[in-house]
C-alpha cells in the first residue's frame, strides 16, 4: 500500500476524508439520539414549569420571567395523583422484592442442584418474552378476576414478576455458576447448613446481580402500563402510568402543564436509579455464557 | 482420642449407562495425630475418597468411622472436620479476620472469644499485621495460611487437606510445607492430605498411600514406600527421576538366579528359589536412576549414547539413548556427557522385579 495511493479505506475514500466522515456520521446519530431520546424529556421539563396560559400560547424553549411557576407540581397533591405515586411504589417495591427473592432462589436451585430436563426448564421460562403483555394481559384478568386479585396492588405484583422473573432467574443462574462451589462448601465443613451457607456466601456475593435484577424488575414495574391497564380498571387502585392516561382523556380540567409536572416526577426516578447504578446494569450483561 | 478408619470404601458415578469406579474397596486406618498423604496421578480416586471422608460425596459402599462414630452417612455439617481446598475458598465479601472466626460464628462463639482466638491463631501463622485486610489483597502464600487459620481455630476432629497447594509456585509450596506440618501438629487431629505431587507426600508424611485407579497400591513410611515398593507403580510413581523400567527374563543356574535384560546378563543376589515360578519366564526389572554407574568404557554394560545434561547444583539428571530407548541416570554434580558413547553399569542388587501381569512386586 504507497502512500500516493490513499484511497484504501473502507469506503475508498482518503483516510482524513473518512475521519471526517465518521464525525459526521456521529454528528447525525448524536442529533437523532437527541431529538427522539432527550429532547422530548427536555421539553417535559421545561413545560412543567410554565403556566397554564404560556404553554398555550406559544412554544418557547425556556419558560420566561413572565411565564415560570411551580404550581403545576401542586397537582401531586391531589388526591387521584398521590394515590398512583403512592400505589406506583408499592407495586414497584413489591416487584423488586418479589423477583430478586424468586431470582435468587430459582437461580441458586438452577446453578447447584442436578434435576433431569434442567435446560428445558430455564429454556421454557423465556417463552414468556414470546407474548406481548396485552396477550398475556387478557387471560390473566380473567383469572384474577376468578382469584379476587383484580384492583389489587398484590395481584399487579404477581403479574409484573412472572414478565421480569426469566431474565433474573437466567442472570442469577448464571452469576451464580461463576461463585466457586468450594465456598460454600468450606461453610458446610465448618458446621454451616445449606441455607446458612446461601445467605452468608452466596447472597453477599450475588450483590451485583441482585442490583441488576432490581433495576431490571424496577424498570419494568415502574414503566409498566398495560397490565396496570388491565389488572386494576378501578381509579383508586391504579398507577402512575395508566393514571396519567386517564387525566389525559377524561379530565377536561386538567392541564397540559399538569400533565408534563406528573411526568416529570415519574421519570426522574428511572433516570436517577440509571445514572447512578449503570455499572450494575452493564454488569447484569457482562455474565458469560448468558 | 480419634483415629480414622476407612474400610472397603467405594464410590461408583454414574454416567449415562456407565458406571465409573472411582473409588474401588480402600481400607486405610489413620491414627489419631497421624499425617497420612494419599498421592497419585490425576484421576486416581484420591479426591473423591477425600470428599466422602469430608461427607461431601455419599460413598456407594463401604464404612468410614471417627473413632467409634459411625459417619459413613453423616453430613458434613456434623462430622466436625477441616478441610483445605484446592481454591482455597475464602470469602472475597469477609475480612480476613472475619474469614478466620467464620466457623466459630457458625458455632455460636461469643465475639470477643472469636477475635481472641483468631488473634492467637495468626500469631502462629505470622499473619497478624494482614488481619484487617480483604482475602483478595493477599498473596497466595499468605491467603493459605488464612486458610489454615480457619481450620486453626475450630481444633476440628479430622484434618483434610484436597491439594491445597497445586496452585502455588515451588518456592512458597517448600515455605509452606513446614508450616502446615506445625499447624497439623498443633491440632494433633488425624490428617488426611491429597495430593498428586509425590514431593509433598515424601516431606510431610507419617505415611504415605499411593492410589491409582481406585485402589491402594501400597500405604507405609515414605522411606519404606520410596526403598521398597511393592508395585511396579508406586516404584514409577515415588521418586524422582523416575525409576527406569525394562522387560527381562529371569535364568536359574546352580542355585543362583541370573537376569537376562536384552543381551545383557545380570547375576541377581537373590537366591533362585525365591524366584520359584518366575524362572525362565518374562519379568519387568525397575532400576533407579541413582543406580546406574556411567563408565567411559561403551563396552562396558549397556552402550549408551549421552543426549543432554540437567544440571541441579548438586547433582545432575542426564539423558542416554539406548536400545532400550532414553534412559535417565543420576551423575555427579560436575558431570559433563558432552554427546559422547558411554557405558551403562547396572547395580543388579538394586532391581526391582515385578510381576508382569500384575505389577506385584517379585523381588
Amino acid at each position: 500500500m504507497s502512500t500516493k495511493d490513499s484511497e484504501s479505506g473502507v469506503f475508498g475514500l482518503e483516510f482524513s476524508a473518512e475521519d471526517r466522515l465518521f464525525r459526521i456520521g456521529l454528528g447525525i446519530s448524536g442529533v437523532i439520539m437527541f431529538l427522539v431520546g432527550v429532547f422530548p424529556i427536555y421539553w417535559m421539563a421545561q413545560s412543567s414549569f410554565k403556566t397554564r396560559q404560556a404553554i398555550l400560547n406559544s412554544a418557547s424553549p425556556l419558560p420566561g420571567p413572565g411565564s415560570f411557576t411551580l404550581s403545576n407540581y401542586a397537582i401531586l397533591t391531589n388526591s387521584d395523583v398521590s394515590l398512583y405515586v403512592i400505589n406506583t411504589a408499592i407495586v414497584t417495591l413489591g416487584t423488586i422484592i418479589l423477583v430478586v427473592i424468586v431470582s435468587l432462589i430459582a437461580g441458586y436451585g438452577l446453578a447447584r442442584f442436578e434435576f433431569p430436563h434442567k435446560e428445558n426448564f430455564a429454556r421454557f421460562l423465556l417463552f414468556g418474552y414470546m407474548f406481548s403483555p396485552i396477550v398475556l394481559g387478557l387471560p390473566l384478568y380473567l383469572i384474577w378476576k376468578r382469584l379476587g386479585l383484580l384492583n389489587t396492588r398484590i395481584g399487579l405484583i404477581v403479574a409484573l414478576t412472572a414478565i421480569s422473573m426469566p431474565f433474573s432467574v437466567w442472570l442469577m443462574w448464571k452469576y451464580i455458576q461463576t461463585i466457586p462451589r468450594s465456598m460454600e462448601e468450606s461453610a458446610w465443613v465448618v458446621g454451616a447448613s445449606r441455607w446458612r451457607g446461601f445467605r452468608d456466601v452466596v447472597i453477599p456475593q450475588s450483590q451485583p446481580a441482585i442490583i441488576a435484577a432490581a433495576l431490571f424488575a424496577f424498570a419494568l414495574a415502574w414503566n409498566d402500563f398495560t397490565f396496570a391497564q388491565i389488572l386494576l380498571p378501578r381509579n383508586e387502585a391504579t398507577t402512575f402510568a395508566p393514571g396519567v392516561f386517564r387525566l389525559i382523556t377524561q379530565g377536561y380540567d386538567t392541564s397540559w402543564a399538569d400533565i408534563m409536572a406528573v411526568s416529570m416526577m415519574m421519570t426522574v426516578p428511572p433516570m436517577l436509579f440509571a445514572y447512578f447504578l449503570q455499572s450494575y446494569l452493564l454488569k447484569g450483561f457482562q455474565i458469560r455464557s448468558l | 482420642m480419634v483415629d480414622v478408619n476407612i474400610q472397603n470404601l467405594t464410590r461408583v458415578f454414574q454416567d449415562g449407562a456407565d458406571e465409573i469406579v472411582a473409588v474401588d474397596g480402600i481400607d486405610l486406618h489413620i491414627d489419631d495425630g497421624e499425617f497420612v498423604t494419599l498421592v497419585g496421578p490425576s484421576g486416581c480416586g484420591k479426591t473423591t475418597t477425600l470428599r466422602c471422608v469430608a461427607g461431601l460425596d455419599i460413598p456407594t459402599d463401604g464404612t468410614i468411622r471417627f473413632g467409634d462414630r459411625d459417619v459413613t452417612d453423616l453430613p458434613v455439617q456434623e462430622r466436625d472436620i477441616a478441610l483445605l481446598f484446592q481454591d482455597i475458598a475464602l470469602y472475597p465479601h469477609m475480612s480476613v479476620r472475619d474469614n478466620i472466626a467464620y466457623g466459630l460464628k457458625i458455632a455460636g462463639v461469643s465475639r470477643d472469644e472469636r477475635y481472641r482466638r483468631v488473634e492467637e491463631a495468626a500469631e502462629l501463622l505470622q499473619i497478624t499485621d494482614q488481619l484487617d485486610k480483604s482475602p483478595a489483597d493477599l498473596s497466595g502464600g499468605q491467603q493459605q495460611r488464612v486458610a489454615l487459620g480457619r481450620s486453626l481455630v475450630r481444633d476440628p476432629e479430622v484434618f483434610l487437606f484436597d491439594e491445597p497447594m497445586s496452585d502455588l509456585d515451588a518456592k512458597l509450596k517448600r515455605e509452606l510445607r513446614p508450616v502446615v506440618q506445625r499447624i497439623t501438629e498443633e491440632i494433633g487431629c488425624p490428617t488426611l492430605y491429597v495430593t498428586h505431587d509425590q514431593e509433598e507426600a515424601m516431606t510431610m508424611s507419617d505415611r504415605v498411600a499411593v492410589m491409582n485407579d481406585g485402589r491402594l497400591e501400597q500405604v507405609g513410611p515414605p522411606k519404606r514406600v520410596y526403598d521398597d515398593p511393592q508395585t511396579e507403580f508406586v516404584s514409577g510413581f515415588i521418586g524422582q527421576p523416575n525409576t527406569q523400567f525394562f522387560d527381562g527374563r529371569v535364568a536359574a543356574a546352580n542355585g543362583s538366579a541370573t537376569l537376562e535384560v536384552g543381551s545383557h546378563d545380570l547375576s541377581l543376589p537373590t537366591e533362585a528359589d525365591r524366584l520359584e515360578g518366575y524362572v525362565g519366564r518374562e519379568v519387568r526389572v525397575g532400576i533407579r536412576p541413582q543406580y546406574f554407574e556411567v563408565t567411559e568404557d561403551p563396552e562396558e554394560g549397556i552402550p549408551a549414547r549421552h543426549v543432554l545434561d540437567e544440571p541441579l547444583g548438586d547433582e545432575t539428571h542426564s539423558f542416554f539413548e539406548t536400545e532400550f530407548g532414553e534412559l535417565v541416570v543420576v551423575t555427579g554434580p560436575d558431570f559433563e556427557g558432552e554427546r559422547r558413547e558411554y557405558g551403562l553399569v547396572v547395580d543388579a542388587g538394586e532391581a526391582q522385579l515385578f510381576d508382569p501381569d500384575s505389577g506385584v512386586r517379585i523381588a
